[in-house]
């Protein structure tokens, strides 16, 4: 009975790090060759490699983009997995060094589009056609009635293979397909553009990584910068907080002027957030056009700001950032260097420092939707449904009262139920701090951090301008008030011989 | 025997012929030679890239075309660019004279080297040639009622001042100071010419308002020149008689303000952004004791304190300067007149920053930026020192603070005033001209030291003040050449240089040069 109970309790201690707390932690950080033939700029499938690679980064996959026409033979043996998207029907011939790689690749080979290889055809008696009309809809995951465009789309028309992925109804109610067949090392996916491709492309990822732990969903707060109404958030998070939604407050850098009583304030406010049950996730700063390559302040800047949070008991979690970062040497290594863990927006405004075709990959990695998007999703009940990895709703600080009010509103209709960033493992470090989670504790440089909330006084009388060494003062002041006596009293006698002068010229001219 | 003759003729008119060489083209002469030799015999000397040439290139025609051009930015001079094979989809970001000059070299180039890439020596040659123009009639003006030996002593000085490479460097760049430099010299020149009475009055009012109208629009800060020339060349009005030439003078005082105002207006969004933002945080925030209640006293967050000496160009930064909160709760708050306010109730706080700005206002040459090409094997951002003795000396020994400038103008004023009341006296408009040049280069200057600080604060402020140092040269040899002429009073009261005899009306003949004194 002892020697069980000493067994439970080692298990409870170590359950953390036993249990993987996320479906990207399950997928253990794979090395990903994705191939594509085209960005299909201008078309209904524009943009889908850029979300291919979201979803492959939130799968903790360290991504090789790579156009085919730039592929080199031999260049996939690097790699146990294969993604190509081949989003151009129409087009000559495959490259032959691809195409013979292709057919002689023992790794699990995920083809997208078309042109599916010979190969993969073959093992899974692969049998495709182009449907005729427009519109379908896709049921999968529990989520029915998924509507899609489906002009130009290929779809399955026969297979042998142990797996299907859900099931597309054409509008005409003839056809029904499977959205994805796989086959041993094998998967085939015929269509993937639109929101419902890509929610499609996510359970079929999910599978293909093998990922089992269980997905969570996370509130994320964007736009918190230290010029927000700090009270607008504080109250913010204690409605959510009141609300039973745990949240990631995901706040922009301040890269000088630390000590400046703002900053005491913006501390103030984000240890207010974590209190109430509030992650800290450190946005990614604002990046300009980079006109200089040269710049490589970004490692100091990022890390100083860590160590000013973590001075004030304040425990970044990871980074939010843009996906390209992932694929920017500077960034990745000098910006986001600190973190295991990441949640990655969708790319707004590209500024490369040095760009590369190797993305970064974070243990804990978490894709991002809005609200909107989420909501759309079709569902039978109150409840949205569960994507299959781990997803983050994006939102924005309220800016007034009555946007909080519309906030909180939503997001008890949504019936979306978070989960606690903290409770995950996460991992930041520099060389004067390390911060982790787990299990819902937070430690700093390994002591638990109380991150109960006591207010600290704040500065008011701050000096900004530091007094000048002033030398000689007391001889300068002498000397200053000997210079105002001589010179009043030189004055009050210039004074008075004018009068004397005046008098004198009185009297001898106007006699 | 004959033969000896013709020889000794020949050489003796040659002889003549460079003896007799005037003021103004020896100047000329002097600084083209000077010039040429930096700028077309290597090491070829130019201005490295400070990441303003795209908004200018771009939008004419080029493109950066060095693979390595990124790593260039500041340390080296880039002589050859691309030029835009097909269509170009750039967009105009910056309105300004500048395309001109450019458009017309990318045509030279395309004539007489390559339709693909581009040698920034052919506008270097085209600016050349116009400042050599511009130098020459300066100093026709400055000297032309001197002895010649006098005229001589001022030519060497122009030479000296405007022979310098820090400021014919920057003839191989794309920054607009090319522009402002000979179109600033091309106004005084001509009002100065116009004084003195030489040349024909309707050609220097042409060349007046051309010049004034391509300076005025060749940089955004520049919109208060055309302003300020407009008002003050209304003077000009009275130096003529004929109907005609007093409305030419009228028309061309409103086309100079139509195209101040139009430049102020045309100044886009992000010119705005960049310069308010900068007027803020390295303007207000940089000289305040207490930046957060200098944010509340224009109704501000006082957490903008945080922003306190970011630039708009820093790589990294809290907040995108384009982002809605920066635009609602930051740029919407403030402008150049509520600073401007803010200034005249923290006076204590302007002279702070006038001050500051009185140290940047007698560098011509930004050290920032490299002088050579990466080929010549300098250092990255080494910086020339061929023939820079007057801009080393001027950075070096001018005081650096806003009173001497004000005890400057005060001083020079002075000496100006008694030959202006003189003038004034006599109803001799064009005898009060020098003090109303005088006055308007000042002006001018001034303008560009306040629209810099009020408008950008101590961002970039060694070139926003370019303005400031080029027309202090100008006042500078205006006196220097008056002392050389003669001491000033006595030589106002023996024969003021403007009721001198003139050509008048018939203007065009050349005056009886030599004996005249004039300063």
């Amino acid at each position: 009975m002892k020697r069980l109970a000493i067994v439970l309790l080692a298990l409870l201690i170590l359950s953390p790090v036993l249990m993987p707390s996320s479906s990207a932690r399950a997928a253990g950080g794979e090395r990903v060759l994705l191939l594509y033939d085209s960005l299909a700029a201008g078309t209904e499938k524009a943009g889908n490699i850029a979300e291919l690679q979201r979803l492959l980064a939130a799968y903790s996959a360290e991504v090789t983009l790579l156009g085919l026409d730039e592929y080199q033979a031999g260049q996939m043996n690097a790699y146990s997995r294969v993604i190509t998207v081949m989003n151009t029907g129409e087009i000559d011939s495959i490259k032959p060094e691809y195409a013979e790689d292709v057919a002689a690749f023992h790794g699990k080979l995920l083809h997208i589009g078309y042109h599916a290889p010979d190969v993969l055809r073959e093992a899974m008696s692969l049998k495709t056609e182009v449907y005729p009309g427009t519109r379908a809809s896709l049921s999968i995951g529990g989520i029915d009635g998924l509507d899609l465009n489906a002009a130009d789309m290929p779809y399955i028309v026969s297979f042998r293979g142990v797996r299907s992925f859900g099931s597309l109804s054409f509008e005409d109610g003839g056809v029904e397909a499977p959205f994805a067949v796989s086959e041993g090392s094998y998967t085939y996916v015929p269509y993937f553009q639109g929101r419902a491709g890509l929610l499609g492309m996510s359970y079929v990822l999910r599978d293909w990584f093998g990922a089992t732990a269980a997905p969570h969903t996370y509130l994320v707060l964007r736009e918190i910068y230290p010029f927000s109404d700090l009270e607008l958030l504080e109250e913010t998070a204690e409605r959510l907080y009141d609300s039973g939604i745990p949240f990631v407050a995901s706040v922009r850098p301040v890269f000088g002027n630390h000590d400046f009583p703002a900053m005491e304030r913006y501390a103030e406010a984000l240890r207010m957030v974590q209190s109430y049950n509030g992650s800290i996730l450190i946005n990614a700063p604002a990046v300009r056009p980079p006109i200089n390559s040269s710049d490589r302040t970004l490692h100091g800047k990022m890390s100083t700001f860590i160590d000013v949070l973590a001075g004030a008991d304040i425990a970044p979690l990871g980074i939010a950032a843009e996906n390209y970062w992932t694929y920017d040497k500077e960034y990745a290594t000098a910006g986001m260097g600190f973190f295991d863990s990441a949640v990655l927006f969708p790319d707004e405004q590209v500024f490369y420092m040095e760009q590369t075709n190797v993305s970064r990959a974070f243990a804990s990695s978490v894709y991002t939707m809005n609200l909107e998007e989420l909501s759309a999703l079709p569902h039978a009940g109150k409840a949205r449904p569960q994507l299959p990895l781990d997803t983050a709703v994006t939102l924005e600080l309220p800016q007034t009262e009555a946007e909080l009010e519309a906030m909180l509103q939503r997001l008890q209709e949504s019936w979306i139920d978070f989960a606690d960033f903290r409770q995950g493992i996460h991992r930041v470090e520099t060389e004067n701090n390390t911060i982790s989670s787990s299990g819902g504790v937070i430690t700093l440089n390994g002591a638990a951090l109380n991150v109960g909330y006591s207010p600290q006084a704040i500065d008011g009388n701050y000096q900004y301008q530091e007094d000048q060494k002033v030398s000689f003062a007391r001889l300068f002041s002498v000397q200053s008030t000997f210079f105002i006596v001589v010179i009043i009293a030189a004055l009050l006698l210039f004074g008075g011989l004018l009068l004397i002068g005046r008098r004198l010229y009185l009297k001898k001219y106007l006699k | 025997m004959n033969g000896n003759l013709v020889k000794t003729t020949l050489r003796q008119s040659i002889l003549l012929a460079g003896l007799r060489i005037s003021p103004a083209a020896l100047a000329a002469s002097g600084v083209l030679l000077i010039a040429f030799v930096a700028l077309f015999v290597p090491p070829f000397i130019g201005m490295a890239d400070n990441g303003d040439f795209f908004r200018i290139i771009y939008s004419n025609g080029l493109y950066f075309n060095a693979p390595d051009y990124d790593s260039q930015y500041f340390g080296y001079f880039v002589r050859q660019f691309g030029i835009f094979q097909y269509y170009n989809e750039n967009g105009t970001m910056l309105q300004s004279s500048q395309s001109l000059f450019i458009k017309l070299a990318i045509g030279l180039n395309k004539l007489f080297y390559s339709s693909e890439v581009f040698d920034i020596r052919f506008q270097a040659a085209i600016y050349l040639v116009l400042y050599v123009a511009a130098v020459y009639l300066l100093v026709e003006g400055l000297t032309c009622r001197m002895t010649r030996r006098r005229g001589m002593v001022v030519a060497a000085i122009a030479v000296l001042i405007f022979g310098d490479t820090g400021y014919t460097a920057y003839f191989s760049s794309f920054f607009g100071e090319s522009i402002v430099m000979i179109m600033m010299m091309f106004v005084f020149a001509a009002w100065l010419l116009l004084y003195r009475g030489r040349y024909n009055d309707y050609a220097l009012l042409f060349l007046l308002l051309i010049s004034t109208l391509i300076l005025t629009t060749s940089k955004q800060q520049n919109a208060p020149v055309g302003v300020i020339v407009a008002a003050l060349s209304v003077s000009l009005f009275w130096i003529r008689k004929e109907r005609l030439f007093r409305w030419l003078t009228g028309a061309s005082a409103a086309a100079m303000l139509l195209a101040g105002v139009a430049t102020y207006v045309s100044i886009s969004d992000e010119f705005v952004n960049i310069n308010q933002y900068h007027a803020m945080t390295r303007g207000v925030l940089l000289m305040s004791d207490n930046p957060e209640s200098a944010l509340e006293s224009f109704g501000m967050n006082k957490q903008f304190a945080i922003l306190k000496e970011n630039t708009y160009y820093d790589q990294y930064g809290t907040a995108d300067v384009k982002s809605d909160i920066l635009q609602q709760d930051f740029f919407n708050r403030y402008g150049f007149v509520s600073i401007l306010k803010y200034y005249a109730a923290h006076p204590d706080q302007f002279g702070k920053i006038l001050d500051t700005a009185a140290e940047s206002a007698y560098t011509i040459k930004p050290a920032a930026m490299g002088n050579y090409e990466q080929a010549a094997g300098h250092e990255f951002r080494a910086q020339s020192h061929f023939f820079t003795l007057y801009s080393m000396l001027k950075a070096n020994l001018a005081p650096k603070t806003f009173s001497f400038i004000l005890l400057w103008m005060a001083v020079t004023v002075g000496i100006y005033m008694p030959s202006f009341v003189h003038a004034a006296k006599q109803r001799d408009a064009r005898g009060m001209q020098r003090l109303v040049l005088i006055t308007a280069a000042m002006l001018v200057g001034l303008s560009g030291i306040f629209v810099s600080i009020i408008g950008a604060g101590d961002a970039d402020i060694a070139k926003h003040e370019f303005l400031f140092t080029f027309s202090f040269d100008l006042i500078i040899l205006l006196t220097v050449s008056g002392v050389a002429g003669r001491l000033f009073t006595s030589a106002e009261r023996k024969l003021p240089a403007a009721i001198a005899p003139r050509p008048g009306p018939s203007a065009g003949e050349r005056p009886a040069s030599g004996k005249g004194v004039s300063i």
